[in-house]
């Protein structure tokens, strides 16, 4: 068998009967020897071994070492010039193929920066041979397209500690079919869970869930999702209150992870409390409800919190920090605190989501008349605007595809300028506020122009067509239609997805932002359910989060099963998070009987209504604990992660002390009241964590109150002074505890 | 200027609650560091091989511009109207010649590297840059570019749980982005560096309330915080105990305040360093504050990644070379004896020291015996790190204007400063906001003269 025919046959044995292998047709091939294909058979092989890394040959600028290759080989035609053609072709010798430098760089025969590429004996060696050999053809226009990967399995479920090896058929044009598994790249979206070689064995770990491989050839991108389940029994599971259980937990019974049970009342309480309204319950609600007997008590406090201001409130703070309503300019004022009103007001007449977002997407006229325009104020270049719709609406991160095809998705540079184009037309004239632009749609043929080829793209909506808009037709709003559409891909699930995660820390697909076919999510027929019923709902947002947080899923206990605790992504229990910086700065001031108040706005201002960025500046608090500079469309923006800042902020800033010791403060009024010890500690607890102290705590914390103190020199101390301090240092430390910072 | 115990009653204005350790009948919960180094580590999703290894970087900003040829290269055969008034003197590296202010780092020329054509400078009159490599427009729309320290605290966290991965000893100047602390960028709040001469001072010492009582609350916390840490298998919570714990140690073990308190030193290593007073040119600008030199010392020493500090107030428009003069003596003082010390130490190796400015200044003196600002070229000292030192690379030409031979860019510094701290700069890569990987610098080849 010659070399060249070794090279096109990987005859598998198992899977031949489906897999026709021919040589790449080429009709200038010397005869008896099948031609090795440029797009075909030698682009591959610089994917495969990372010669068009971005770090690589593919880095931005001139390459390495003056050498240029596309990102991920998207642009054979340049890397043909680049190959055969520039450096007066010293790149290949076609006189001594194996000496061509090419392959002696590869094999680090001679020196070479990214080291030893490739094997001299290896497939990859004798394919690049073999081409230069036949001529160095060029075959763009001739050889067939790949029309789709076939990872074989497609799904499948894999013991813990077991692995599986993949089969992966590329299926060309002319019908011809390869196995490419030995020639396909390999990627685990969770490497905790499941490793792949490069040749397509995955292995995974012992951690159960669901986990996924990503196998990339030639532009294009198939997934093998793997399901390892922990094959535990899953009898005790609560009932089902809607269709999210039922995914949920027959996902969980797949798996063989068992849920927890139920949360009590308590926890219920504080944690729909702090999800849904962005504040700690009150004693007297937490009171009421927890001698509430009443069978529907927990459906009676969800309608009652969807409805209030504070839910309003609480969800504006999170849009319209993604919608970078920022201060950066005194001058700014006027428009944010329009803007945020607005944005809380949609929400508070809980008006329809495509309507909220048409409004933005469409707005025309001025901040004063139009809130939403100031959008616009902020975000001001098509790009950007595109960017960042896609991103927040779309769920679809465009970013890449505008200096070169996405490398893992189906984006090309055509697809983001098509998108881009939308925004070609808004017009923008200055007012007499100063930094106050009006928006108006400027009459002409939107188009945005590809900055590689410089065509200019006339809109299309990532993949689908739009029919040809008129000059005085504002594109934007066919935007808003083809989004709003339900059957558009992607906007709903980008929502769902979304809200999915703030209520259950977890996105189905994660990140919340970043949905591809590349990227699946970990319980699909969930996903699509939410989808449906939020479209069926006509984009009800109340509704979803309704359906969502009367789940028996969303309202299961956070204390781990010995069988679930390893579990992070299927919901078998409620995941724990700290509380946001605005939510805890208000619980503190609920616990600590204090208020913080900030510039320019009424006194009692809680911290979850405040308008923009601009109070992160006065208030350390909120800085140190990560509430976000609203720069950027990604919730990741705001920081949830703890810091060494933090924890000696709460322990020993000086704006916590002024709370502790506020006159009239909890802390002063406990110790001035004539309540029992017992029911003064009593309060604490119903207010910072919605329950009474159990016996032990109870006992705890009036011994502590009541011992006696003396000073440091020995003296005792006056018993007014120690009580005070007493409460103050309980105050303290029920702030400091996890069951405090975190809902749970 | 630097008062570690804020109030001086610090141990008698308050009451003791020890007693309630018995009454209650608690165990205080005190976990191992080790432990809790290693839960932090976790916190900050770092991979742990690195993370105890004990490389630091100490950054001296020297802001508003030295004048580069009045520092390391005297252009002595450019004109009287741009040669100024310095002359060259030999240094214990033969061939190697820097500026007359200089004698102490001369003779230790050998453990010394000095830059003579640093490019890539902005033009602004900003730290960042000196911290970053980057511009501060770069990537601003998603927080900006991190600086080192940020980078460090990033990759690596807290080499010790009483001990923040990055300071930034910088004291607020008028002009604030001479003491730019170096900024966290797009990594987050929870990467700043620590300000000990901030905000952060305050919460760094124990005001209001005795140790004693901060014992009692301790307690009392532990006593009462009974939500099961298994619950979060992500390590939040162990992460926020580990910080917690961490914050009771910079308050109690004292760790921390003893690094940044320099009486703790003796007087002799004091005096090597001098106070570098009196202060003199400082308008809006730092002070020559030798003190936080030796303080970087200390802190690395404690286990401090990065240090970063601003000296002086070098935008000498008029007047240089009496500038020069006084800061350049302070400065030869102050970080000769840093670089022995480290020495002394057995830490040069693994620390490594940059000296340098935003930029440079204009060949031609100016009416008022200054000289403006000269982005064109610049020039950096560097120390330790395992750099092959008693080196001078790149030179401007005749007149000081540009560089003539080895242009090294702002970056390639950076990229240095990170390939002496353990970081693999062609590969290592953070996800900015929007999951896009980012490279620390653009020019990821170290100085092959120096690694």
């Amino acid at each position: 068998m010659s070399t060249a025919i070794r090279i096109l046959c990987w005859l598998n044995c198992c899977a031949a009967a489906a897999l026709w292998l021919l040589p790449t047709a080429n009709a200038q091939a010397p005869a008896g020897s099948p031609s090795v294909s440029f797009v075909n058979d030698v682009m591959p092989m610089l994917t495969r071994h990372g010669c068009n890394a971005g770090v690589c040959h593919a880095k931005a600028g001139n390459g390495q070492n003056g050498f240029q290759l596309s990102l991920l080989g998207f642009e054979p035609a340049e890397d043909y010039e680049h190959l055969v053609k520039e450096a007066r072709g010293r790149r290949l010798f076609p006189a001594v193929p194996e000496n061509s430098l090419l392959l002696r760089k590869a094999t680090a025969a001679v020196p070479h920066g990214g080291g030893r590429r490739i094997a001299e004996d290896s497939e990859a060696a004798r394919i690049l041979t073999e081409w230069i050999r036949q001529g160095a053809r060029w075959d763009g226009d001739s050889a067939p397209a790949l029309l789709r990967l076939t990872v074989t399995p497609a799904k499948g479920t894999v013991p813990r500690g077991q692995s599986q090896q993949l089969q992966v058929a590329a299926e060309y044009a002319d019908g011809t079919v390869r196995d490419i598994t030995q020639r396909a790249l390999y990627e685990s979206n969770d490497r905790a869970m499941a490793e792949v070689s490069s040749s397509g064995l995955v292995s995974v770990t012992d951690l159960p869930g669901k986990v996924s491989i990503m196998v990339r050839y030639q532009g294009l991108v198939s997934v093998f999702n793997a399901s390892v389940p922990l094959g535990a029994n899953v009898d005790a599971v609560p009932p089902a209150q809607n269709f999210i259980d039922e995914l949920v937990f027959s996902n969980l019974r797949e798996l063989g992870v068992p849920p927890s049970p139920l949360a009590d009342d308590s926890v219920f309480l504080r944690r729909i409390t702090l999800d849904v309204a962005g504040r700690l319950p009150t004693a007297a609600e937490t009171t009421e409800f927890l001698s509430s007997a009443a069978p529907d008590r927990r459906t009676a406090v969800i309608e009652r919190l969807l409805a209030s201001p504070d839910h309003a409130d609480f969800f504006a703070g999170k849009w319209t920090a993604l919608l970078k309503n920022r201060r950066d300019d005194a001058s700014d004022i006027t428009s944010n605190f329009a803007f945020h009103a607005w944005v809380r007001d949609s929400l508070l007449a809980n008006k329809p989501y495509d309507q909220f977002v048409r409004e933005i997407l469409a707005a025309t006229g001025t901040v004063i008349s139009n809130p939403p325009v100031a959008w616009y104020k902020r975000v001001k270049e098509p790009k950007q605007q595109q960017e960042d719709v896609a991103q927040l609406f779309l769920g679809v991160r465009m970013q890449c595809a505008q200096c070169h095809h996405h490398p893992f998705e189906r984006w090309s540079q055509n697809d983001y300028y098509g998108l881009t184009a939308f925004f070609s037309q808004v017009g923008r004239k200055p007012t007499a506020t100063r930094g106050e632009d009006m928006i108006f749609h400027k009459r002409g043929a939107a188009a945005a122009v590809n900055i590689r080829s410089g065509i200019a793209v006339p809109p299309a909506a990532l993949g689908t067509a739009i029919p040809t808009i008129a000059a005085d037709q504002d594109p934007r709003l066919l935007l808003a239609d083809w989004m709003a559409a339900p059957d558009n891909p992607f906007f709903a699930r980008a929502l769902v997805n979304r809200y999915w995660k703030h209520f259950f820390r977890r996105g189905l697909i994660e990140p919340e932002d970043d949905i591809r076919d590349s990227n699946p999510p970990t319980n699909p027929e969930l996903l699509a359910a939410l989808e449906k019923h939020f479209i069926e709902s006509r984009f009800d947002l109340r509704e979803l989060v309704r359906v969502i947080v009367s789940s028996s899923a969303w309202q299961l206990s956070s204390t781990p099963l010995a069988d679930n605790l390893v579990d992070q992504q299927n919901y078998s229990r409620y995941y724990p998070r700290r509380l946001q910086a605005e939510v805890m700065l208000d619980a503190i001031d609920d616990l600590a009987g204090t208020r913080t108040d900030f510039p320019n706005l009424p006194p009692g201002t809680r911290a979850i209504a405040l308008p923009d960025n601009s109070y992160n500046t006065s208030s350390p608090f909120l800085r140190v604990f990560g509430r976000p500079e609203n720069e950027s469309v990604c919730e990741c923006e705001r920081g949830q992660s703890s810091s060494l800042s933090q924890s000696l902020h709460l322990m020993n800033a000086g704006d916590i002390r002024g709370k502790l010791a506020f006159g009239s403060g909890r802390a002063e009024q406990l110790a001035k009241s004539d309540l029992a010890v017992e029911q003064k500690i009593e309060e604490l607890y119903l207010v910072a964590f919605s329950r009474k102290p159990t016996p032990a705590e109870l006992q705890t914390a009036v011994e502590y109150v009541i011992s006696p103190q003396t000073d440091a020199a020995g003296a005792p101390i006056e018993p007014a002074r120690a009580v005070r301090e007493a409460f103050q240092d309980l105050v303290w430390a029920l702030m400091n505890t996890r069951e405090f910072m975190f809902n749970h | 200027m630097l008062t570690i115990h804020g109030q001086a009653a610090r141990y008698c204005d308050g009451v003791a609650r020890r007693g309630f350790l018995k009454i209650g009948g608690f165990a205080m919960g005190s976990a191992a560091p080790a432990t809790l180094a290693s839960l932090m580590r976790a916190e900050a999703g770092t991979p742990s091989g690195n993370a105890r290894h004990g490389k630091s970087i100490i950054n001296i900003f020297l802001g508003g511009g030295p004048p580069h040829q009045d520092m390391w290269e005297i252009k002595t055969e450019a004109p009287r109207e741009i040669r100024g008034e310095f002359s060259p003197i030999d240094t214990a590296v033969p061939g190697i010649q820097i500026g007359e202010c200089f004698p102490q780092l001369a003779a230790i020329m050998d453990r010394l590297v000095v830059v003579r054509s640093v490019v890539g400078c902005d033009g602004a009159h900003d730290g960042f840059q000196c911290l970053t490599g980057w511009n501060r427009r770069n990537v601003e729309s998603i927080g900006g570019r991190p600086a080192v320290g940020s980078v460090l605290a990033k990759l690596y966290g807290q080499r010790d749980p009483g001990i923040p991965a990055s300071v930034a000893l910088a004291e607020k100047t008028s002009h604030v982005p001479w003491s730019e602390p170096g900024p966290a960028g797009f990594l987050g709040a929870a990467y700043q560096p620590f300000r000990p001469n901030g905000k952060g001072m305050e919460d760094l010492t124990l005001n209001g309330i005795s140790l004693d009582r901060l014992e009692d609350r301790r307690t009392l916390l532990t006593s009462l915080d009974h939500l099961k840490r298994a619950a979060d298998s992500r390590g939040m919570m162990n992460g926020m105990d580990a910080f917690t714990e961490a914050a009771f140690g910079v308050l109690t073990s004292s760790k921390l305040a003893d690094a940044l308190d320099i009486s703790k030193e003796p007087a002799e290593v004091r005096e090597r360093y001098g106070d570098g007073k009196p202060w003199k040119y400082q308008y809006d600008g730092a002070p020559t504050c030798n003190e936080q030199i030796l303080m970087a010392r200390r802190l690395v020493e404690a286990g401090v990644r990065s240090v970063t500090l601003s000296y002086g107030r070098w935008d000498s428009h008029g007047q240089n070379f009496d500038l020069v003069r006084d800061h350049g003596r302070k400065l030869d003082q102050a970080v000769s004896a840093l670089v022995l010390d480290l020495e002394q130490r057995g830490m040069l190796q693994d620390v490594t020291v940059l000296v340098w400015g935003e930029f440079g200044r204009t060949p031609r003196i100016n009416d008022g015996a200054g000289r403006d600002h000269w982005p064109q070229v610049s020039c950096a000292l560097m120390a330790g790190g395992g750099m092959r030192t008693g080196q001078a690379i790149g030179a401007t030409n005749r007149l000081g204007e540009y560089a003539v031979s080895r242009p090294v860019h702002v970056q390639e510094i950076i990229g240095t400063a990170y390939h002496n701290l353990g970081i693999d700069v062609m590969n290592t890569t953070i996800s900015d906001p929007t999951g896009r990987p980012q490279f620390l610098v653009d020019i990821r080849e170290p100085m092959k003269e120096l690694v």
